[in-house]
Parts: C-alpha cells; sequence; structure tokens
C-alpha cells in the first residue's frame, strides 16, 4: 500500500514533468535536452526556500539562503525559478542555430552544471545534496508517515497534474499553440510570415522550465532530499522517452508516456530488482538503460507518431450563408509609385556574388515578373528582399523607410510576404491550419491571449476561418480544408502556400515559382486571381519560368543574369532584346 | 614556472587524445549527416576490445589494432542498421541526434551489463620518464603525441590526395552533386563510418591509456570535450577540430593547474557555449 502511494506521486511528479517536455518538444519543436536541469532547479529553489538558515542544521550541510518559508511559497518559487533559469538559454534555442546544435549545447550545459552543483559545496552541499527538507502543511521533518498524509499528498499531486495538463492544452488549443505547432514543422516559413521566432521560442523555454520546475518541487517535498545523482542528464533521456513513446504533441500521450516510463520502468524496478543478490550489482540498472535506448530507436522506427498521435483539429467551415469578410482598404497614397526599392544589392556566398549589384524598382500595383536562366540569382534576391537572408552590401526601401537590416519577421508584419521555392507547407497542420497560422493580430496569438481563453479569441478566430473559407473556395480546394498540407500532392500544396501567404494581406508578395509543378490550367487561375488581386492594390513579385505566364500576365518583366539585372521591360520588348534571348539561350 | 609546464604536458597528451576522436566525429559529421552523440560509447567499445586482446596476452600495442577493428565494425554495423534506414526514411537531424542518444545509451550500458560495471585498466608499463627541456612526459605519452602525430598526417594526405579523400569531401559538401558526379555516395559514406569508427575505437583505447583505468561510463565527460573541439573549429571541418582539439586540451590541464581540477571541464564548456552563440560555424568555419 505504501508502495502505490510512492508510485502515485512519482507518476505525478514524472506526468507533470513530461507535459512539460510535451509543449516545448511536441508542440513547439523545441528539443531542450538539457530539460532536468529545470526540473533540479525548482527542487533546489523549492529546498533552501523550505530549509530553515543552515546554522540553525549544526552546518552539517551548507547551502545559500535558507528562509524557512511555508508551503506553498516553496512551490511557487521553484516554477518561478524553473521559468527564469531558461532566459539565458534562448540565446541558444532563439538565433538561427540549428536545433541540433543547440540540442548538444543544452544537453552539453546539462552534464556541466550537474558537475558544477556536485564539486562546489557553498551552493546546495555538493555531491551529497540537500536533505531533511521539510515537508509542506506539516510539523515534523520528514514526510509524515501518516497514512492520510500520504493520501493527501498524492491526491494533491493528481490535482496538479490536471492543473499542468489543463494550463498546457489550454495553450496548445488556441492560435498561440498553432503558431508554435507551424514554427515546429518549419521555422523559417513562419518567420517568413511574420512570427517572432526568439519570442515563440522564449515562451516555449519559459514555459516548460516552470512546469518542470514545479515537478522538482513537488519531488523534493516528497522525498526531502536531493543531490546531483538524481538529475544526471540521462533522466532527460527518461523523459524524451516518455513523450516519444506517449505522442509527442498529444498531451495525454505525454501522461501516458510518463506512466509507461519513468513510472512502470525506473520507479517500479527499483522496489523489485536491487535485492536480489544472485545477480551482479549493476546489471539490472544498466540493462534498464539499454531497454531505455531500444525503446528509443525501435519506437521511433516502427511508430514515430506515438502511442496517442498528435490528433487532427478539425475546423469547419462556415455556412456559404455567412458573409465574406470584407476586403482590405488600402492606402491609396502614391499609387503607381515605387513600393519597393532596391539600390546596388548585393550578396556573397564565400567567393560566389550569387547576387552582384542589383538595382530596380516594383510599381505600386503591379504584377512584375522576374526571370532568367538557373543560377541568375533570382531566388537569392527574393530572399534578401524578404529579409531571409541578409545583403551583403546596398539598400532596400520599401513603403519609403530603409528595410536593409531588418529581420524577415518584421518585414513580413508591415506587409512584405515571400512565398518559397521549396516545398514549404506546414506538413503536421491541415489545410485549414496552414492558412490560418498566417492571420496576422488575432488576439489568440500571444501567450496571455491563449491564457485567456476562447471566449477572447473566438471572434477574430472565426474572421479568419471566414476569410480562409473564402479563399479555399476561390482556389477550389474547400473539399481538402481538413487534410493534412503534408498529404497533398504537389500543385495543391503550392496553392495552400500562396493561399497561407495571401492571408497575412500583404501589400507586396513575393512569389517564388508559385506555378511549378501546376496543372498548366490551374497556372492560368492562379494568373488570374493575382491579377485580380493586384486590381484591387495588391502588388506582386514573381519569379516564374513559364513564360506563357509572363506574357499573359505579367508587366513589368525583369531579367536577371549572373546575379545582375540584364533587362526591363514587356515581354514583346524583352523578345526583341538580343542580349536577352542569349543569356537564356547560353543559361 | 614547473607547474605551468608539467601542465602543458598533460595538454599535450590530452590534445593528443582528443583530436583523434574530434577528427573521427567531425569527418563522420561532415560526410554521414549524422551527429553521432554515440561516438563516446563506441570508443569504450573499442578501449575493452582492446583489454580483452590485452588479457589474453597481448601487448597493448597491438591490441590497439583489435580495438580500431572494433570501432570500425561497430560503427558500420550502427549505420546499417539504425542511421541509413532513418535517414532514407528522411529522418530530421534532430531525430537523428535523439537516435544517437538511444543507441549511446544501448552501446554504453550494453558494455556495462557485460563488463559489470567495473573498472579495468591494461597490462603495460608507462616506460622510463624524459626530460624535454622542462617537459616531463613519460614514454607511453611520448607514443600517444606520436600515434596522433602520425594520425593527423595521415588523415591530412588521405583527404588531399587520395580519390577516396577527395570523394569525402565532395559528399561532405553536397552529397546529391557528388551522386551526379559519379561518385557512389553510398558507399563513400558506408566507408567513412568505417574509417572514422577505426579512429573511434583508437582513440579509445589511447584515452583508457592515459587516464589508467577506466568503466563503461568513462567517457561520458570526454565526449563534451570531443564536442567542444569539433564546434570550436567548426562541425565537419577536420583542420579545424585539430586545432580545437590543441586548445581544448591545453585550455583544460593548464587551467587545471591554476584552478580547482575539479572545474577544468568549465573552460571545454564556456568555449563551447560560446561558439555556438557567437560563430557556429567555428573558427575555420565560414562567416554566416
Amino acid at each position: 500500500m505504501y508502495y502505490l502511494i510512492i508510485l502515485l506521486v512519482y507518476a505525478a511528479v514524472d506526468a507533470i514533468a513530461c507535459l512539460g517536455l510535451s509543449q516545448q518538444f511536441g508542440v513547439a519543436g523545441v528539443t531542450n535536452f538539457g530539460f532536468i536541469i529545470f526540473q533540479a532547479a525548482g527542487a533546489y529553489v523549492a529546498a533552501v526556500l523550505a530549509l530553515p538558515k543552515d546554522t540553525a542544521d549544526g552546518g552539517f550541510q551548507t547551502y545559500i539562503g535558507g528562509y524557512g518559508l511555508h508551503f506553498p511559497l516553496p512551490w511557487i518559487g521553484a516554477a518561478v525559478a524553473g521559468g527564469v533559469l531558461a532566459l539565458p538559454f534562448t540565446f541558444l534555442v532563439g538565433r538561427r542555430l540549428r536545433g541540433d546544435f543547440a540540442a548538444v549545447g543544452l544537453l552539453v550545459t546539462a552534464v556541466l552544471l550537474n558537475l558544477l552543483v556536485m564539486n562546489y559545496r557553498p551552493l546546495f552541499n555538493g555531491d551529497a545534496g540537500v536533505a531533511l527538507v521539510p515537508a509542506p502543511l506539516s510539523s515534523g521533518m520528514f514526510v509524515s508517515t501518516s497514512n492520510n498524509y500520504q493520501y493527501g499528498f498524492a491526491i494533491a499531486g493528481m490535482i496538479l497534474v490536471a492543473v499542468a495538463y489543463w494550463f498546457v492544452r489550454r495553450i496548445t488549443e488556441s492560435p498561440y499553440g498553432r503558431t508554435l505547432r507551424a514554427m515546429r514543422d518549419n521555422d523559417k516559413v513562419a518567420d517568413s510570415l511574420g512570427k517572432n521566432l526568439l519570442a515563440l521560442r522564449t515562451g516555449a523555454m519559459v514555459t516548460g522550465g516552470a512546469i518542470a520546475g514545479l515537478s522538482g518541487a513537488i519531488l523534493v517535498s516528497f522525498i526531502g532530499v536531493w543531490s546531483p545523482a538524481a538529475w544526471s542528464y540521462a533522466e532527460t533521456i527518461v523523459l524524451f522517452t516518455a513523450v516519444i513513446i506517449g505522442g509527442a504533441g498529444n498531451h495525454l500521450g505525454a501522461i501516458l508516456g510518463a506512466v509507461l516510463v519513468p513510472v512502470g520502468f525506473e520507479e517500479v524496478t527499483r522496489f523489485i530488482s536491487n535485492n536480489d543478490p544472485s545477480l551482479p550489482p549493476n546489471l539490472l540498472p544498466s540493462l534498464q538503460w539499454v531497454a531505455i535506448g531500444l525503446l528509443i530507436v525501435v519506437f521511433l522506427w516502427v511508430r514515430p507518431q506515438g502511442v496517442l498521435p498528435e490528433r487532427r483539429r478539425v475546423i469547419k467551415l462556415p455556412d456559404r450563408a455567412s458573409t465574406p469578410a470584407p476586403a482590405r482598404v488600402r492606402d491609396e497614397d502614391g499609387a503607381g509609385g515605387a513600393i519597393l526599392s532596391v539600390a546596388d544589392v548585393t550578396k556573397d556566398f564565400g567567393g560566389v556574388h550569387a547576387v552582384a549589384g542589383v538595382s530596380l524598382s516594383v510599381g505600386r500595383g503591379s504584377l512584375t515578373g522576374l526571370i532568367g536562366p538557373n543560377g541568375a540569382g533570382k531566388s537569392t534576391l527574393l530572399s534578401l528582399l524578404a529579409g531571409t537572408e541578409k545583403v551583403s552590401s546596398g539598400r532596400i526601401t520599401y513603403l519609403g523607410s530603409d528595410i536593409t537590416g531588418r529581420p524577415a519577421f518584421r518585414r513580413a508584419r508591415i506587409g512584405l510576404v515571400r512565398t518559397f521555392q521549396l516545398a514549404s507547407e506546414f506538413k503536421r497542420l491541415t489545410v485549414m491550419e496552414n492558412l490560418l497560422s498566417a492571420v496576422p493580430a488575432n488576439r489568440g496569438d500571444s501567450f496571455l491571449g491563449a491564457l485567456a481563453g476562447r471566449r477572447y479569441w473566438r471572434r477574430d478566430e472565426a474572421a479568419a476561418t471566414a476569410r480562409a473559407a473564402d479563399l479555399l473556395e476561390r482556389f477550389g480546394l474547400a473539399a481538402k480544408a481538413n487534410d493534412y498540407a503534408g498529404e497533398l500532392s504537389g500543385g495543391q500544396r503550392r496553392l495552400v502556400e500562396i493561399m497561407r501567404a495571401l492571408m497575412t494581406e500583404p501589400d507586396l508578395l513575393l512569389l517564388d515559382e508559385p506555378m511549378a509543378g501546376v496543372h498548366p490550367e490551374l497556372a492560368r487561375r492562379i494568373g488570374q486571381a493575382l491579377r485580380e488581386l493586384c486590381r484591387q492594390g495588391m502588388t506582386i513579385l514573381m519569379v516564374e519560368h513559364e513564360l506563357a505566364i509572363m506574357d499573359e500576365f505579367c508587366d513589368p518583366v525583369i531579367v536577371m543574369a549572373d546575379g545582375r539585372v540584364l533587362a526591363e521591360g514587356t515581354m514583346a520588348e524583352l523578345r526583341g532584346r538580343t542580349e536577352v534571348v542569349e543569356a537564356y539561350l547560353v543559361g | 614556472m614547473s607547474l605551468l609546464l608539467a601542465s602543458v604536458g598533460f595538454g599535450l597528451v590530452t590534445s593528443a587524445v582528443l583530436a583523434i576522436a574530434a577528427v573521427g566525429f567531425t569527418l563522420q559529421f561532415a560526410v554521414t549527416d549524422v551527429l553521432n552523440l554515440a561516438f563516446a560509447a563506441v570508443m569504450t567499445a573499442g578501449a575493452f576490445a582492446a583489454y580483452l586482446v590485452n588479457e589474453a596476452g597481448a601487448s597493448i600495442w597491438v591490441a590497439i589494432v583489435a580495438a580500431m577493428a572494433a570501432g570500425a565494425v561497430l560503427s558500420a554495423v550502427l549505420n546499417y542498421v539504425v542511421y541509413t534506414p532513418f535517414q532514407r526514411r528522411g529522418a530530421a537531424p534532430i531525430t537523428l541526434v535523439i537516435i544517437s542518444l538511444g543507441t549511446a545509451l544501448i552501446v554504453e550500458f550494453g558494455i556495462a551489463a557485460l563488463a559489470g560495471g567495473i573498472n579495468v585498466s591494461y597490462l603495460m608499463s608507462q616506460g622510463k620518464t624524459h626530460d624535454l627541456g622542462g617537459l616531463i612526459l613519460t614514454t607511453v605519452q611520448l607514443i600517444i603525441i606520436a600515434i596522433s602525430l602520425v594520425v593527423m598526417v595521415g588523415v591530412y594526405a588521405m583527404l588531399r590526395y587520395t580519390k577516396l579523400g577527395k570523394a569525402m569531401r565532395a559528399t561532405a559538401a553536397n552529397r546529391m552533386l557528388a551522386r551526379s558526379c559519379g561518385i557512389r555516395a553510398g558507399r563513400v559514406i558506408a566507408i567513412t563510418w568505417g574509417l572514422t569508427g577505426a579512429l573511434c575505437g583508437l582513440a579509445g583505447t589511447v584515452f583508457a591509456i592515459d587516464v589508467g583505468s577506466f568503466n563503461a561510463s568513462s567517457t561520458d565527460i570526454f565526449l563534451i570535450l570531443i564536442l567542444a573541439a569539433v564546434f570550436l573549429g567548426g562541425p565537419g571541418n577536420a583542420y579545424g577540430a585539430m586545432l580545437g582539439a590543441l586548445v581544448i586540451g591545453l585550455g583544460t590541464e593548464v587551467s587545471a593547474a591554476y584552478i580547482d581540477a575539479d572545474y577544468k571541464y568549465v573552460v571545454a564548456f564556456v568555449i563551447l557555449l560560446a561558439m555556438l552563440a557567437v560563430r557556429p560555424t567555428g573558427l575555420l568555419g565560414a562567416a554566416t
């Protein structure tokens, strides 16, 4: 019976930690191999907040602080500490560092911090760790052994699991959660749609850190001791295994994983195995770790989506009776003038001059084409304009202000949005979600907005859904609204991408080969729709190889070759110029 | 002064061991695209293979060959059974890192289960002590440095002059392009696993010789030194890894002479995080 209660408490602790990790890794895609640090920090902070001043203990252990605070202050402090501790690490995950490099950095941090705390006694009593941590609402030093207290503790743990579940679910099922999932699927694209990756990842690190901190506080309050041996870097792997097996991105899966892996595996065997004298002392623990390793590899092969996969969010299309959202009223000042001008922009990759001094301007309301042989620098130029890549030199002016130094998401927020040449849909979001993820200024697309709940952002969401449904209807994809974008055909995915960009209501849309791999008939329909949008005041700059499309829709057309602008004019004019024809023939 | 010189001596030996491992790790990453966190576990496997041969009566310097063979075979098997199948499926780089962590657990604790988790050491003599203008080194330490130098020169010559080395560089730069130029990328990758695995087994054994006694988990911390050296020089850059190994090896040991030896790894840690934050392409890498 006693074991059962202990197991329940451990299950609660592991479930809460796994919920934090599920939010961070499964939803936001931040692979934090140092996750255990945050649980450890929570446990230590809860311990020193609850412990009396160290001199009072006769000096057998040393630790900083010792505040003798009463429950629930140590637990709250632990959650805060876990969250605050995440801040210095955001420089690793927030920058454009490859996710796997950042993960290695965090893993190394976990190992080294463990080593430091183990060797530096004044902080948390070194490798011996802190002991005699007072239990909440208990007069004695140890957790009272009375059955009622134990039951109470276990039940409190379960309630906190429910609270943590409610919390992460509320975030995940909001527009903000959708943005996090979009970032997980393709961060570069999320950036180009105006999402601030640094802020989003900071949010994920802090949320996960705080939840992990709380789990550490519960654990230390129950077992009364905490030492570096309890939080080796390998414990993070156990939690990752749990989340992967349960189903990354599904919070119920995280709880299930916590029950299956850390509880079922570690804690249960802790009671059974180590008492058998006929076995070598290290055999069973070693085999446990082997089994954890096997679980990771085998599960990722056999069932990468986990036991409980992330569920599909089906969004009902509004009835056609609903009023279509009004088109945005555009500022008509300076119509016909340049919306974007580029002065002497260059981009070098190593020794290669991909873009070598381009100057051009794009007239407001025009559907400008950009053609040129492969390797002419068209896509690179688009990346420079959208801010996906930084210019080596030169100046980009948009709507009268210099945007050369602005990051991609800030450009997107002022209406300068791009699409990508390679497929860049958010694979594990539905078509509808792909479209909705791009909508700027949804009240639910912030951490606090998400916490405020559905009632707070329902109206924005409904308006966005209506607009998305409209677009889907116009491009003939309404029937696919609730399919995963990753399961569509190539042409359909191009459409999703164009529609998603349109959802941001851009002033200047940069399209990179939007008709590549699209059926010619559909390509013409897209062309007509784009021309219609330009008539309504949008400006489009489009890279395309299909000259027939250029002929029919684009005016003017800019020709690039070898990183430079070769000519500009209508297609008819360009056909008469020998250097243009040559560039194409030679290229 | 003598303290400094002594620590420089230690540092050179650590650098020598580290250089072999770091060059193996970085070449493996460059060509195969796997950030293989199981590398240190495979090192241990090599060290234990050498231990078995050494126990059977062979000299440790002969046993090193067995370690290299074990490292090569184990790496090739891991590639064949685990990494290549996942890569064929288009697994993301981060998924492969997670898988390599799982693999590290399997190998490391598989050895621990077999070996019983005890510390072992090779039967060998440390040889005479030599005073080289203040640097005090044993014969064994000099041999380790010599082996490392031979490996560095060998890697340089291979990458520079052999067909295989050029194919490896081409595959590392752009696998698709290499393939369309007639390079059999799959075979280059398989050979790379074997070669870097041999370096890994060698590194494991000289590491074990250097530290004296070891167990299945001894290389855990050493992995961090490897990562620090690799990221300092720029991931995938073999010459960068050599430079990184020298800096990290000397940095940890010399700092250990002046600050508490328990904290010597902190130097490597700070260097690694600083590199990730400021210049993830490494000292010798291209600017972003």
